[in-house]
């Protein structure tokens, strides 16, 4: 049993209370030191699960599964959290008010700190996430999720414009849809085993026992989870919400809200499924993550603005981590695991290097006044930190060396030529010319001579030192070793057994 | 053919004892030293400091190619990065040949751009390109190779692009297209060879030592050859280099012609097994070269900018050293790819130095551009291999692997082809002096170059060949070195005084002929964008939604669930 | 026929309503409703497969129960953002065309 599993839960619902009790400057302050504790917990959690090898796990009210609600945090979970902690922190960071924003004159174009409402969303973010990370039960989960939407939605529209607002709402009512069609599937699974409990179920499910109807709640529970993850072709929502998002709210939506989704749908079909139905969904998955990587791509190529620009490419690059369903689920051993490590650490990387982007593309749009790619010539000069951040983080999109992007991109690329998968592999070095595409053509537009003036204004610098923290940690995920991580197989497969007493 | 015992040409015995250590640290500065002094320039005092060390950066580079033994090799980053160095013969060559255009090119570089304000940016660009061009042929290890060859690939770019008209953004996007398309192959091609050894990052010699038996020989071959002719230069892929060459500054030209191309040059060299017969490939690599060699010199010769012409000479210089690399591996005669980063190295500093002297002819008045196109002149005779001129032993070296028959008389006869070409670069040079005196800054560094190149093949010929040098200055090897310089004078003559009128063929030829390419990416975003405004109306996701739950129901209940 | 298939039927029927309402209804409003039908779809055969936990041998079976009242709470927050949502919008759509008007006129 470890008590850090429940405070991760509930420490950043405690840095609600300053925030509402107190002034929106104390209760910022308040809110980025338990967004840091945040951090410090995860930190915690994943270097008990590596010092010990084990998973940890936590029974709420001393009940175990399956009467009980059980938390447990495996490698993965680990790793995915502290991810997620780190980016809240920094995109936290990055949208206080700090120094300069009260006297600086583009103010007026939206630089200040964000509003107190956005803290509160974050806090509410990183509890809902890490509940997700951990809930071991198919409700739990839904509620994670329920919550990760409820707080993500009003990020699309903390200004109130009505193309924000009407964004927020398809994105809301998409997800719903989404949602309703998990629970429907946990219904039916409820109905089959008599238990929702993930461990518990796997062990049901492992003898081939449900039938049609088994298959048919595990094909809802991924349809649902698709469509919040905002996976080709049900990615509606996605472009219109970044559009009109502020860039700290971008961020996090792009670098862990929709990855929350991802993950459990990884759960689902590495640890939940039996074998034999994973490796006939994986192809399924793999089709829809190359349309995304494809279709998506080409999209991005098109963009006339900055931020559609990223935003398409991040419905592409989430269908890199739909590739590795197929390969993980093969039954040939270590290229398994090596498409498994791959397609975790490319979630892990693209959340860095997309929050990077995010952040320095708003740097860049606040400098400039505006974010039109035919317009921003030469803005290198006046953001040259925040050019470098955009550059660094795509370096990890592109796939190039040194950067996680790199990393994930060989694995999977190795795994799935030693699995015969040729499409799979073309599909990978396809999407890495196409984000080369729109990566460097950003880059070569903003090291460009200006067409016309440039605007008297300077970048933020101290934000633009976040956003490139934030792209050297996509670099640094990058010096892994390409073989398989054993820290991410910690705790698998699932099981209830040395986890609690 | 001593390749793997080629001893240093300086005798630095008496550092004997302190000599492993020494070589090991004079490696890693090699690359280090530019790599830091690009970050430091951030700091404005290091960026006024550095227009006055730019040419010292180089120097280490140079130690090492001299005094590290042959061989050595050093595990920086230990497992399971596996980061390694090495020098062998081809690299030493390579290094050392690069080291001096370097600092050459350096300190005419910053002369060139002493007006230009945005000259610290170029400096960034120039210390980057240099670090990845010294790591290219240090790095032993293959996904250092990968990392090493991104570096110089991608910094070139800033060389290129420097003066930022329409023509260098034209020309620059192309390139850093084409880099990305070749990053793209060689990732493919490293990843199969790399999965059939033991390691995750081998070293390139075992990984490419298990070529011949890999499963996937085939690909590994075709992709590998695609990915490093692209940065050669072979036809069709050469189409990136005339854009870049005649818009780049003229430094920022002699280095991209002299080194960055040589990344292609190394990258066949480390990448295919020497000794090992590959019949069908080499014919292949040896065909294409020779095709590119006459191709280069045809196109080259309708050209009015002596930088043009100069491109597509490299265009052709490129493709006798293909030709030589794949008649090496046709047979799997031992001792090319030492002769091949021989002639390599040859042309690094000979092209190196012509483009240097088309800038100071450029800053000269008419007279003075005279006395320049003389040197130039000369360079372009050595490169033909003109008999008595460094060159000459080049051309000798190549004839060595390159059998008598069809492929080597076609080589011996584009050495007539390249000494009209370099007639013509002549010409051009003589014509465009402006006014004034060139600045010192820009000539001594062009004949300091000048003078090495036509002088350090003699040094070189005997540690590579294992011949000594005399045998170039046999009386036959004369004849035969002199009939097609002759030839190609004497065509020169003839096209001077009846010159039939040929249009210039646009730089980048064939790519004009590719519009069509254009225009279909085009109706292909568009497409896409629009069928993206359909997939995301409300109705259609919707249904696509459901479509997918019922799909993946369906596909799991009629697949899998009899079990 | 028994309660458990009349009200399973109900369920199911319900939940077609709602899957029909989602995918045809033209504006925000009616996606809600549909997206409430649903929900209420999906509750109902929650209750449903409930009874047939307690007809498998259970005595009773308060799990789902519990289950059903967090998700109609769920639901129901779902429901108030939503029209929270569209209530703003439309007021900044009357503000906007509003806006327009008066600048028509001047």
């Amino acid at each position: 049993m470890s008590a850090l599993l429940v405070l991760a839960i509930t420490a950043p619902l405690l840095g609600l209370v300053p925030l509402l009790l107190l002034g929106p400057r104390t209760g910022e302050r308040a809110a980025l030191g338990m967004l840091a504790v945040n951090v410090a917990i995860t930190a915690g959690i994943a270097e008990r699960v590596a010092q010990g090898g084990r998973a940890l796990g936590y029974a709420v009210g001393g009940f175990a599964p399956p009467l009980g609600v059980g938390l447990r945090a495996d490698g993965f979970a680990a790793a995915m959290m502290l991810m997620a902690a780190l980016v809240l922190l920094f995109t936290g960071l990055f949208a206080m008010t700090g120094p300069g924003d009260m006297t600086r004159k583009v103010n007026a174009r939206g630089s200040a700190g964000m509003p107190s409402t956005f803290f509160i969303l974050l806090l509410s973010l990183a509890c809902a996430l890490n509940l997700a990370f951990l809930a071991q039960d198919l409700f739990t989960l839904y509620v994670a999720l329920e919550l990760l939407t409820f707080a993500a939605v009003p990020l699309v529209c903390l200004e109130g414009k009505a193309g924000q607002l009407s964004a927020a709402l398809t994105y809301l009512l998409f997800a719903l849809f989404g949602s309703v069609l998990y629970l429907l599937g946990v219904v039916l699974i409820y109905g089959l085993f008599g238990t929702l409990d993930i461990a518990h179920l796997a062990g049901l499910m492992a003898h081939g026992a449900g039938g049609w109807t088994a298959a048919a709640a595990l094909a809802l529970m991924s349809a649902g989870l698709m469509a919040k993850a905002a996976l080709f072709p049900l990615h509606l929502w996605l472009p219109p919400a970044h559009s009109g998002a502020p860039p700290a709210a971008s961020a996090v939506l792009s670098a862990v809200v929709i990855k929350a989704p991802l993950f459990l749908l990884v759960r689902l079909w590495s640890d939940l499924a039996p074998l034999p139905l994973a490796q006939v969904a994986g192809p399924v998955f793999a089709v829809c993550g190359a349309a995304a990587i494809v279709f998506c791509g080409v999209v991005a190529l098109a963009q006339e603005r900055l931020k559609l620009l990223i935003a398409y490419s991040t419905a592409a690059q989430i269908g890199y981590l739909c590739l590795m369903f197929p390969l993980a689920a093969s039954s040939d051993g270590p290229w398994s695991a090596l498409a498994w490590t791959g397609g975790t650490l490319h979630l892990v990387s693209h959340a860095l290097s997309k929050a990077a982007m995010f952040l320095a593309a708003g740097l860049i749009a606040e400098t400039m006044g505006h974010d039109r790619l035919s317009g921003l010539g030469g803005v290198g000069r006046l953001a040259p930190v925040s050019v470098a951040a955009f550059g660094l983080g795509g370096l990890s999109l592109m796939g190039l060396p040194p950067s996680g992007g790199f990393v994930a991109k060989v694995m999977l690329l190795t795994s799935a030529l030693q699995q015969g998968s040729w499409w799979i592999a073309t599909v990978v070095l396809v999407g890495g010319l196409l984000a080369g595409g729109y990566v460097l053509r950003v880059v070569v537009i903003a090291l460009q001579h200006p067409d016309s003036d440039l605007p008297d204004v300077r970048e933020c610098r101290w934000r633009a030192l976040i956003a490139l923290a934030l792209a050297f940690g996509a670099m640094l995920v990058g010096f892994m070793p390409l073989s398989p991580l054993p820290f991410l197989e910690i705790g698998r497969p699932l099981t209830w057994e040395s986890v609690l007493p | 053919m001593t390749a793997d015992t080629l001893a240093p040409p300086l005798d630095l015995s008496a550092l004997e004892p302190a000599m492993p250590i020494l070589s090991e640290a004079l490696m890693v500065v090699a690359i280090a030293l530019p790599l830091a002094l690009a970050f430091a320039a951030l700091v404005p005092a290091v960026r006024r400091a550095l227009p006055h060390v730019l040419a010292l950066v180089p120097l280490p580079a140079l130690i090492a190619a001299l005094a590290v033994p042959r061989g050595l090799s050093v595990l920086v980053a230990p497992y399971p990065f596996r980061f390694t160095l090495a020098l062998d013969a081809p690299g030493a060559l390579l290094l050392g040949g690069a080291s001096l255009l370097w600092m050459t090119a350096g300190a005419y570089a910053m002369a060139y751009l002493r007006q230009d304000p945005a000259r610290p940016a170029f400096m960034v660009w120039w210390l980057l390109t240099m670090a990845g061009s010294f790591a290219v042929f240090l790095v032993a290890d293959v996904a250092s190779f990968y990392l090493a060859y991104a570096l110089v690939s991608f910094s070139a770019y800033g060389l290129a692009a420097h003066d930022d008209t329409p023509q260098a953004r034209r020309a620059g996007s192309l390139y850093l297209a084409l880099t990305v398309l070749g990053e793209a192959l060689l990732i493919a091609a490293f990843v199969m060879l790399a999965s059939g050894a033991t390691d995750a990052n081998p070293q390139i010699r075992d990984a490419v030592a298990l070529l011949p038996t890999s499963p996937w020989k085939t690909p590994i071959l075709v992709l590998i050859l695609l990915g490093f002719i692209l940065k050669m230069g072979l036809f069709p892929l050469h189409v990136w280099m005339p854009l870049a060459h005649s818009v780049a500054p003229v430094p920022g030209s002699a280095v991209l012609s002299g080194v960055v191309v040589k990344a292609g040059v190394i990258g066949l060299l480390r990448f295919l097994p020497e000794g090992v017969p590959l019949p069908g490939w080499g014919a292949v690599l040896c065909g294409a070269g020779l095709f590119t060699a006459y191709y280069g010199v045809a196109v080259g010769l309708t050209q009015t900018h002596p930088k043009r012409a100069l491109a597509y000479s490299t265009v052709s210089q490129m493709g006798v050293v293909a030709a030589v690399i794949g008649a090496g591996i046709l047979n799997g005669t031992a001792g090319t790819f030492t002769i091949a980063a021989f002639y390599a190295a040859n042309h690094m500093l000979l092209k190196g130095a012509m483009f240097l002297m088309v800038g100071v002819a450029m800053a000269s008045s008419p007279r003075r551009a005279l006395a320049a196109a003389a040197v130039a002149g000369l360079l372009g005779l050595s490169l033909a291999g003109l008999p008595l001129t460094g060159g000459a032993m080049a051309k000798y070296a190549i004839k060595l692997i390159v059998p008598e028959g069809m492929s080597g008389v076609l080589l011996t006869l584009s050495a007539a082809g390249s000494t009209l070409l370099m007639a013509r670069y002549a010409l051009l040079v003589a014509r465009s002096g402006t006014e004034g005196t060139p600045p010192r800054g820009l000539a001594v560094p062009a004949l300091i170059l000048a003078g090495l190149a036509l002088v350090l093949p003699f040094l070189l010929f005997e540690a590579v060949t294992g011949l000594p040098a005399a045998v170039a200055f046999a009386p036959s090897a004369l004849q035969k070195g002199l009939w097609p310089v002759a030839l190609g004078l004497g065509l020169a003559a003839l096209l001077a005084w009846r010159a039939p009128r040929v249009p210039e063929v646009p730089a980048g030829d064939i790519l004009n002929a590719l519009g069509f390419l254009g225009t279909a990416s085009r109706a292909i975003m568009g497409g896409a964008v629009a069928a993206d405004a359909v997939l995301r109306r409300w109705p259609v996701a919707a249904f696509a939604l459901l479509a997918i739950a019922v799909l993946l129901a369906a596909t799991l209940t009629f697949a899998a669930v009899p079990l | 026929m028994t309660g458990v298939h009349l009200f399973g039927l109900a369920g199911a029927a319900l939940v077609g309503c709602g899957v029909y309402g989602l995918l045809m209804a033209p504006g925000a409003l009616g996606r809600i409703l549909a997206f409430n039908i649903l929900g209420g779809g999906v509750f109902l055969i929650f209750g449903v497969v409930a009874r047939r936990g307690a007809g498998a041998g259970f005595g009773a079976d308060p799990v789902p129960q519990a289950l059903v009242i967090t998700g109609i709470v769920v639901a129901f927050c779902a429901t108030a953002l939503a029209a929270a949502l569209l209530v703003r919008l439309s007021a900044v759509d009357a503000e906007v065309a509003r806006d327009g008007e008066k600048e028509k006129e001047t």
